[in-house]
Parts: structure tokens; sequence; C-alpha cells
């Protein structure tokens, strides 16, 4: 067909049905984006970090979850746990620092304690209140320590160590209930022992969350990669499949990377992390905003706060196992950050591609249909890397959570539903 | 020829390799630089508080790297250094020297955004250190290992280049 006018430009290309593209303006609309924290963030299971960043008793790290400033402590106890970051006092951010420990004292406080610059209350490890400065001289008997402890966050550590936390106290499901299933196809190797972190950077990106979730779970742009083009493009390669699982997730299946194909990649086979084949590459997309992605030697982990409809913090970590030599971690470093670090191959060929991806849907242009509507089969009918299957599957656990129907966001997501069956 | 000289030079080499790598002229970058050339682009993170390298490699990597650049796709908005060389030594035998330089990379938008909207605006991308370990050889610097020290972590885009 030759280029179309505005109104051939309007109706759904081809014989793609609904449920086959998404409305652009879920990628752009600030209604949308605010009702996406309350219904979604601010509900399920995110990791926030890793049980490494805490290496000891009164080691902390701090974090934003669905725009509530939150604090992960390790206790004497070697437990960890999480709360609000946030003062009962008077509101301040109790911990400013993106990391440390308690076990020094600091400028207003008791060593080993939590303490709020501000007026100086102090918390302990497992958030009681353990001091108000001239609390009977202010307060009398209307306000004591055991009314003002910190307010706790539900935490989990699982999946190779990896920090969950919820705002939701209401959530009725473990982080393994709400996973359902989707880490069997790592689980093993993430669990085997313990794993640490190496590698760490962010990136502020001008572009929905979904669209950078939308990317690490399509493959069809592999002609986008160099790498991808030299390196993957076999029958084994095209034989990975999309599953999905419930609550929105998806793992992509295993094949063997060629990397000798790419000039100066070496085979990752030494360090293959355990039970995992050597150079194969399994990677969950994780709803409704984390990817694990585990390559041969090195897992890849990123972490996404959305900050405004057009606009997503994206946290990247590499991790290898705790036990590595300085020689094996360097190795381990290469493999990670000579593909997916800031100065990587492909990295900055996703982030480019996002950016000017959501230039296109700035918040009050045109709604345009996003498709993903391919369902690619090979010989024995089994679907392939390229099949589409992996964004169907997210945005249908998007429409369900949102009552919202993706393919035009001012449907109800059952309305949406019949009209796909019309 | 004096330490001064020597240091004079290296100054020079210094300056030479900023304009290179400002003008993306890999193949002349790579002429000031010794067979045994090493390059990382290192930093440390307060979040894990780890060092960390997100890049690096010897000379003959940097030769791959480079020449592999035109196959990918990339962000293609000049970058631009303001560099300070703050200290030179020169060694004894006047074979070696070391030198520790500020930069601070500017970006001028192009291609990687609207660029009817934001081409031509310019923004800090990197603030950090050159640590550089020279060669001299009859007299002249070449470099031998840049580690690339960066300041700044929140990388966004990130990029294809050497900083
Ligand atoms: S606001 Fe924290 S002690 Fe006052
Ligand atoms: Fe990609």
């Amino acid at each position: 067909m030759p280029a179309r006018n505005a109104k051939q430009w309007e109706k759904v290309p081809g014989k793609l049905s609904s449920g086959e593209y998404v409305d652009s303006r879920i990628y752009s609309d600030r209604d949308i984006f605010e009702e996406e924290i309350t219904k979604i963030f601010s509900k399920v299971w995110t990791p926030v970090c890793h049980e490494s960043e805490l290496p000891d008793p009164y080691s902390f790290r701090t974090m934003t979850v669905a725009r509530e400033p939150v604090l992960v402590v390790r206790g004497a106890d070697n437990q960890i746990r999480a709360f609000l970051n946030v003062c009962p006092h008077r509101g301040n951010m109790l911990e400013n620092r993106p990391s440390g420990s308690f076990e020094e004292a600091s400028p207003s406080g008791a060593p080993k304690h939590i303490t709020c610059m501000f007026h100086a209350w102090q918390f302990d490890m497992k958030g009681n209140c353990a001091h108000i400065s001239r609390a009977t001289e202010g307060y009398q008997d209307r306000l004591e320590c055991k009314d003002v402890g910190l307010r706790r966050l539900r935490c989990e550590v699982k999946y190779g160590g990896f920090v969950w936390v919820t705002l939701n106290d209401g959530i009725g499901q473990t982080v393994e209930e709400w996973a359902g299933g989707a880490f069997d196809c790592m689980q093993k190797s993430l669990d085997a022992e313990p794993l640490e972190v190496f590698h760490y950077h962010k990136a502020i990106i001008p572009c929905n969350y979904k669209l950078w979730h939308d990317t690490n779970s399509e493959f069809y742009h592999d002609y986008l990669h160099y790498h991808n083009r030299v390196t993957g493009f076999n029958d084994s390669y095209f034989a990975r499949k999309n599953i999905g699982f419930d609550n929105g997730h998806v793992n992509v299946g295993s094949f063997e990377v060629q990397y000798d194909e790419y000039e100066g990649f070496e085979s990752r086979e030494e360090l293959s992390f355990p039970h995992l084949p050597t150079n194969h590459w399994e990677m969950i997309d994780f709803f409704p905003g984390v990817n694990f992605n585990l390559r041969g030697s090195a897992l890849r982990c990123d972490i996404m706060t959305p900050l405004g409809p057009d606009k997503v913090m994206i946290e990247f970590r590499g991790l290898g196992l705790k036990r590595d030599t300085p020689e094996e971690r360097l190795t381990r470093q290469r493999h990670h950050n000579s593909i997916w670090g800031p100065f990587g191959r492909n990295l900055h060929e996703d982030l480019l591609a996002v950016t000017t991806q959501q230039a296109t849907m700035s918040e009050w242009a045109d709604k345009r249909r996003i498709l993903h509507g391919r369902h690619e089969r090979d010989a024995d009918g089994d679907p392939t890397i390229h099949d589409e299957e992996g964004m169907r599957h997210f945005y249908e656990a998007w429409g369900q959570w949102m009552d919202r129907w993706p393919g035009d966001p001012e449907l109800s997501y059952e309305e949406g539903q019949k009209r796909k069956a019309a | 020829m004096s330490d001064n000289n020597i240091a004079e030079r290296v100054r020079g080499t210094i300056y030479q390799a900023s304009l290179c790598l400002d003008e993306a002229r890999w193949e002349d970058w790579l002429g000031l630089c010794h067979d045994e050339f090493y390059y990382a682009i290192r930093a440390f993170s307060p979040e894990i508080n780890v060092d960390m390298t997100y890049l690096d490699g010897k000379r003959a990597d940097m030769v791959t790297l480079t020449e592999m650049l035109p196959k990918h796709n990339s962000d293609n908005s000049p970058l631009a250094r303001h560099t300070v060389v703050y200290t030179v030594d020169v060694d004894e035998a006047q074979q070696t020297a070391s030198a520790v330089s500020s930069f601070t990379v500017m970006k001028t938008e192009l291609d990687g955004i609207n660029s009817h909207l934001l081409a031509g605006e310019s923004n800090v991308f990197l603030v950090g250190k050159y640590r550089d370990q020279f060669r001299i050889e009859s007299g002249e610097p070449l470099f031998s290992e840049r580690i690339v020290q960066l300041d700044t972590r929140r990388l966004d885009k990130g990029s294809h280049w050497p900083i």
C-alpha cells in the first residue's frame, strides 16, 4: 500500500486484531501513569537491591519504591528488614546516603542506631523507636517511644539473594507465589551458592518504563544490534520461546550463543553459572518492570523506577559468584560490560532506540498503534524467539491490573475483551 | 632534553589526544599510543561500594572496537572534552612519565533524540580524571596506559566511544 492518508492511518493495519497492538497513549498519558503507580507499583513485590550490598550487621541501602523512600537494613541478628525511610516525627528522610553502616555514631546520634539528624529521634534495626529527645519534657505521658516505631515493610530475600520489598501489607502472596514459577528456569543456578554484585550504574531515560520492558521482552529487535546479527541468527537461537506465567511474567528459553562469531569476544564457557549449560542464556521479564538476564558467565538485573509517563530510572546490576577470584571477577566483568555496560555494545543501542521511540509519543501527540502482532512459528509449529507472545502476555496482565484495554485505554478490560471477541 | 621539555611534550600529547577524541579521529588517537597500551574506564560506586571497570582493553582491543563502530547504531552527538593537565611527573631516566588531568565531557545533541527540538543543546555528560602513563622514546611520549576515572555514574544512554 502506498503511504496512507489520515483516515487510513487511523485504521488497524492489515488483518491484525485487537490484542495485537497497544494504543500509544499508554506510554504518554499522565493519568494512566498515575494510575499505574497506585494500582500496580505500590501493590506488587519488587527487588530493590542485593544482599551483598548489605555485607555486615548494621549495613543499609536506600531507594525509592512507587515514590516512597525506602530504607533496607541488616540487623544485628543478620536479618534484612525494610522500612519507610521517613521519620515519624516531622517526616524528615531518616537516611540520605545511598549505602553505609549504622554501626558508628552519626553526628546527631548513638552508634548502632538509625538517627534522624533533625531532632535526633533514634531507632533500632528492627524499627523500634529507642529514643525521643527530651520526651517527657515535651510530651509528658501523651507520646512515648512505643507509639512511634518506623513503618515496616514486608521484605523477603529470595532468588539468588535479591532483597524484595512491597508497600502493600495486604498483598496476600509471598515472593515465590507472586513469581508464579517464572524463576524455575534459573533458580537452580541462582541459588547454588552466594552471589555478589560487581556492577552498578543507573540511567534516567526519557521514555516510558514499559518501552524498556518491551525492549527487554522482544527479540525481533535483533536487527538493532550488530552483536546479535552476527552471534544470534542460527536455528537454536530461533528455537527459543516466550513462556508466560501468572501475574504477567515471561521467561525466554535457553540457547547457545556463538560468541566466537563476534570479533573480540571470547566464549563464556569456563565461567558459566552453576547448573547453566555452557554459553546458554535465560531471561525473565518480571512484571511490571524488572528483568533478570542470565547469560553464560554473568547475571544482569534491571530494576525500573518509573518517574513520569516519559521518564524512567533504570538501575543496572551485574552479578557473579561470591567466591570468584579477582581474575575470574575481572573476566565476568568484561563479559558483562562489553555488551551490557554503559560503554558496551548493546546497551547503548537499546537505550538509544527507546529514547527515539518515545520521541514520537509526547504527552499530547496523536494516538498511534504500537504493534505486537507477530506469531512466528518454526517448521514444527512452535513459536520462535521473534514471536511477540511475551509482550502480549505482559499487556494482558497490565490490562487486568489497570482495568483498561491496552489497545484502547478508554475501554475497561472487559469491554476490550468483548470487542476483541466480536 | 630537560625534564621540563619532556613534561611539556607530555602535556602536548594529552591535549592532542583530547582533540583526536573530540573529533572521533580514532586512528590518530591510537597513533599516540604505544603497542602495549592499556585503556580502562573505571568508577567507584558508593551504592554497592565496589571499584568497577566499565570498559577495558589493550591497544588491539581498542582498534577492534573503533573499527567496529560503523556497524553499530550509535548516538552521534559530538562529545567535546575540556581537559586540564594538573600534574606531570617524569622519571629520572626520562623513560616514563605519568600525568593526572581533569576532564569534563560535554555532549552537544545531534541525533539521539528529537533533533528538531533538541539538536544543538550542550550538556555535561561526564566528569572525571585521566590517569595517564607514558613511555618516552627518543624524547617522544606515547601513552602506555590511560585510566579514565569517572565521577559521573548516572550515565543515561552511555556511549560506544572511548572517552
Ligand atoms: S523530623 Fe526526625 S526527629 Fe524530627
Ligand atoms: Fe537489545
